[in-house]
């Protein structure tokens, strides 16, 4: 007999049935996010509820830091000190030269009536959570819309390139990196001028795309980014070339790259905010005024 | 069906979950990153083998799109992942409940396989193809895991005592 708790009908449906309800709405979710970009709002909600965590989280780790930095030892930071002394002293120098030419150029364009280039606000930013890089090789920094970030805008830290803003969320913005295999970024070879363009191929590696079999690259050239992109300004290092082979099969070369950016090790990153290029409008016809 | 056991209050359920959570939000990095079990995974499954009237597929596909949001991937590949898993479990839930942690774990091992293969045929439809197969590593950290896990639950309750006698 059926008691109380025991139904002799079942009320719900099978296991197999709702497997193939939820499999359906999991089908929708995809279509929704990857087609339309219709769930960002449902991302936004997700950060909101996880930042405070994951900020939380870090403090643990940051105190270890602190501590094991607490005891580094004295002759050490005095070694360190020197460095950055000689460092500072020639970055000087050249800040002084920098200038010089800015100030040059600045009336050059003016000489030749060229657009003014649009002046850079830095934002420190530090890197909060990484997730799993099966698909999406990103980074979720601490900085969000509320410092004035938009999608789209560089992301650099100490030593090149990290990547470009993807998603900015309240309090948090998600950064996809150089490495991702579906992130292109347009370059030049310091060397010879060249442009091309570099393409992520996952794993922490990057690859010189269609580089016509008689160009001229070489290992340890330096890639830089062209700035034709409007996206990110020119001359942030990118890339240093390992390999090159000639292909057997197609016609361009596979040159392949390593990130010159901490990808992996960069907690603090800068991010490069630009204010968007002011179109100008079309003055209103004079003749309709009184 | 039993009595509501105190062993499965909604307490313990939602307590465990969120741990799972907190754990995976700690800033993981390289090797461990890897390697890192699925924890959201275990816990959901651990749930719908021991309390299937609370655990099942919503609260499966809830944590999906949370794993989903945290990845960067597209929203819905770990939710139909789990959603799957959820009713491998069921569908072998009174075979498992029978075994001691050890069989139990090498039961579930060609589950969690399953799962990832999943996760990397939604991905590769809905992304790209994958650049590496680190997808299919999770596998064993998972199965350990939840050996792990399992083997203290049964010394914590007393249980392992009666098996070993």
């Amino acid at each position: 007999m059926a008691t109380s708790n025991q139904l002799m009908f079942a009320r719900q449906l099978g296991a197999t049935a709702r497997l193939l309800i939820w499999l359906l709405v999991g089908m929708a979710c995809v279509v929704a996010d990857s087609r339309y970009h219709a769930l960002e709002g449902l991302r936004s909600g997700f950060s909101l509820l996880l930042q405070p965590v994951r900020e939380t989280l870090r403090v643990p780790a940051d105190v270890a830091t602190e501590i094991v930095g607490f005891f580094t030892r004295h002759r050490l930071l005095q070694n360190e000190r020197d460095a950055l002394r000689e460092e500072r002293a020639r970055l000087w120098a050249s800040v002084n030269a920098a200038r010089e030419i800015s100030r040059e150029n600045a009336e050059l364009r003016a000489l030749l009536q060229l657009q003014a280039r649009p002046g850079q606000q830095l934002v420190h930013a530090a890197m909060v959570y990484r997730g799993h890089d099966w698909f999406a090789q990103q980074m979720t920094l601490d900085q969000g819309a509320d410092a004035k970030l938009r999608s789209g805008l560089p992301v650099v830290d100490a030593s090149g390139l990290v990547g470009q803003l993807s998603r900015v969320y309240a309090g948090s913005s998600e950064v996809t990196l150089v490495s991702s295999p579906s992130q292109l970024t347009p370059v030049f070879i310091e060397r010879t001028g060249q442009r091309g363009l570099v393409a992520g191929s996952g794993r922490g590696y990057l690859e010189l795309k269609y580089m016509p079999g008689n160009t001229d690259v070489r290992v340890n050239d330096r890639l830089l980014t062209s700035g034709i992109d409007r996206v990110y300004p020119a001359g942030i290092p990118v890339a240093r070339v390992t390999r090159v082979t000639h292909s057997q099969s197609g016609p361009y070369l596979r040159v392949a790259c390593v990130p010159l950016a901490g990808l992996d090790r960069s907690r603090a990153v800068l991010v490069l905010r630009a204010d968007p290029p002011a179109i100008q409008k079309p003055l209103p016809p004079k003749d309709k005024q009184p | 069906m039993s009595a509501p056991q105190s062993s499965g209050s909604w307490r313990r359920i939602l307590g465990s979950l969120t741990l799972a959570l907190l754990l995976e939000q700690l800033p993981w990095s390289g090797w461990a990153l890897v390697l890192r079990p699925d924890f959201l995974l275990i816990g959901v499954l651990f749930w719908a083998l021991h309390q299937p009237a609370r655990i099942s597929f919503g609260s499966a596909f809830l944590a999906g799109l949370l794993a989903d949001f945290q990845n960067g991937g597209v929203l819905g590949q770990h939710a139909m992942a789990y959603v799957v898993g959820v009713y491998l479990v069921l569908f072998l839930r009174l075979r498992l409940l029978q075994f001691d942690p050890l069989r139990q774990a090498a039961q579930l091992l060609p589950l969690f396989l399953l799962v990832q293969l999943l996760l990397l045929l939604i991905g590769w439809l809905a992304a790209h193809p994958p650049s590496d197969l680190s997808v299919m590593l999770p596998v064993a950290s998972n199965t350990v895991m939840w050996l792990a896990l399992v083997g203290v639950l049964r010394l914590w309750h007393g249980k392992g005592m009666q098996d070993r006698a």
